[in-house]
């Protein structure tokens, strides 16, 4: 709020600010006493129910505990490799004739799974 | 007989639990009621020397409890309230000379007799802390605001529920208004977020409190306390009045208001006690 406040840049979060959020941290764990080999292997079990479906990063994917609105969260990060997938399916009627038939398979872009 | 067991406790030791329950129980006294104050710390017994009683005592809870003597030989008046009593712990014993299930008939005993009967609990989240909330009807969690204690705490409130009581309400202890203005220290917003309980008080630092014990007699009396005033507050909250949540905000000095002006200060943020 001072006049010269933008001049000094200061953003520096307070002690009192920093403790809030190390507790919120601390308090999610305590909470729902997640260990690291628990989210790893959630972390495989996640990759093993969405890579029959997508393709995904594997190396980039991340599984953490958070708290938001009161609420304590596993957030999973994974992200989709951004080539085609393709599996079998039955097209229904209405399938824009655009998705070429190759053979028994249907080919999707994964962009167009996400807007489902 | 709407009698209420109520129970102070913390996990973290050093927080003021035992000063809670001396001013609480003191403050619902001098409000009319009937009031026995249970020291469940056996062997770290101090209730009694907070309430300035300790050349009373004959009896004490392990007595009680094993039959020693009858509950009215152990209870001991206070100096000033003819309606406070005091249940001692027992100094020489530890804590497993007691059982839940003799807690919880303690209680029970209790009841009939008085309107409120304050336990005062050990730190810890071992047997004594189970013996303690066993035969509570609220639990209050007294915290102050730094990471320790509002961690344990945060146990507390998980181990609370799985006893399967009620959500505990929350005595914020020992906040300091200056350090919570300059961003030094967690104020009562950010504490409540963490925790997500009811705030039953808000007690602010006051060097009185010291003196006070020193003297053995409870802050409550003194009029011009903002502790004792706090505690006041906080009993009368427990009896179900609507009493404010006291501000615990200073007015800024004229050097932080010009430090401010210049930049150089904290940001004049709105950090007053949302109630």
């Amino acid at each position: 709020m001072g006049v010269f406040e933008f001049m000094l840049g200061r953003k520096k979060p307070s002690p009192g600010e920093v403790a809030r959020e190390r507790l919120k941290v601390v308090l999610a764990h305590d909470r729902i006493k997640v260990n690291p080999e628990l989210l790893e292997l959630i972390k495989m079990d996640l990759l093993k129910a969405i890579s029959q479906r997508m393709e995904v990063d594997e190396q980039r994917v991340q599984v953490n505990m958070t708290r938001e609105g009161g609420l304590d969260k596993i957030l999973a990060d994974m992200p989709v490799k951004r080539q085609k997938i393709a599996f079998e399916w039955d097209p229904p009627a209405y399938t824009p004739a655009a998705n070429a038939l190759k053979g028994n398979k249907l080919h999707v872009e994964v962009e167009r799974m996400d807007e489902e | 007989m709407d009698s209420r067991v109520i129970t102070i406790t913390s996990g973290k030791g050093g927080v003021g639990k035992t000063t809670t329950t001396a001013n609480l129980g003191t403050a619902l006294a001098m409000m009319g009621k009937k009031v026995a104050v249970v020291d469940s710390d056996i062997g770290l017994r101090n209730l009694d020397a907070v309430m300035g009683l300790e050349n009373r005592i004959v009896y004490d809870l392990v007595d009680v409890v094993e039959g020693q003597c009858r509950l009215r030989q152990a209870l001991i008046k206070d100096k000033r309230q003819s309606e406070l009593y005091l249940l001692p712990a027992a100094q020489t014993r530890d804590k497993n000379a007691v059982n839940s299930v003799q807690m919880e008939q303690l209680c029970q005993q209790l009841r009939p007799e008085f309107d409120y009967i304050l336990i005062d609990s050990p730190a810890g989240i071992e047997q004594g802390f189970r013996n303690a909330i066993v035969g509570a009807d609220e639990i209050v969690i007294v915290a102050n605001p730094e990471m320790a204690s509002v961690r344990d705490a945060d146990r507390i409130i998980g181990l609370v529920e799985a006893a399967g009581k009620p959500e505990p309400r929350l005595i914020l202890n020992r906040l300091r208004p200056e350090m919570v203005r300059r961003g030094d220290m967690m104020d009562v917003a950010d504490v409540l977020e963490v925790l997500g309980i009811d705030l039953l008080g808000i007690i602010p630092e006051d060097e009185t409190i010291i003196v006070a014990i020193n003297k053995g007699e409870p802050i409550v009396y003194d009029k011009r306390a903002r502790a004792g005033k706090a505690f006041l507050n906080a009993a009368q909250r427990i009896m179900g009045e609507e009493v404010p949540l006291e501000d615990v905000e200073d007015a800024p000095t004229l050097m932080e208001r010009l430090r401010r002006l210049m930049g150089f200060g904290p940001a004049l943020t709105e950090k007053r006690v949302r109630s």
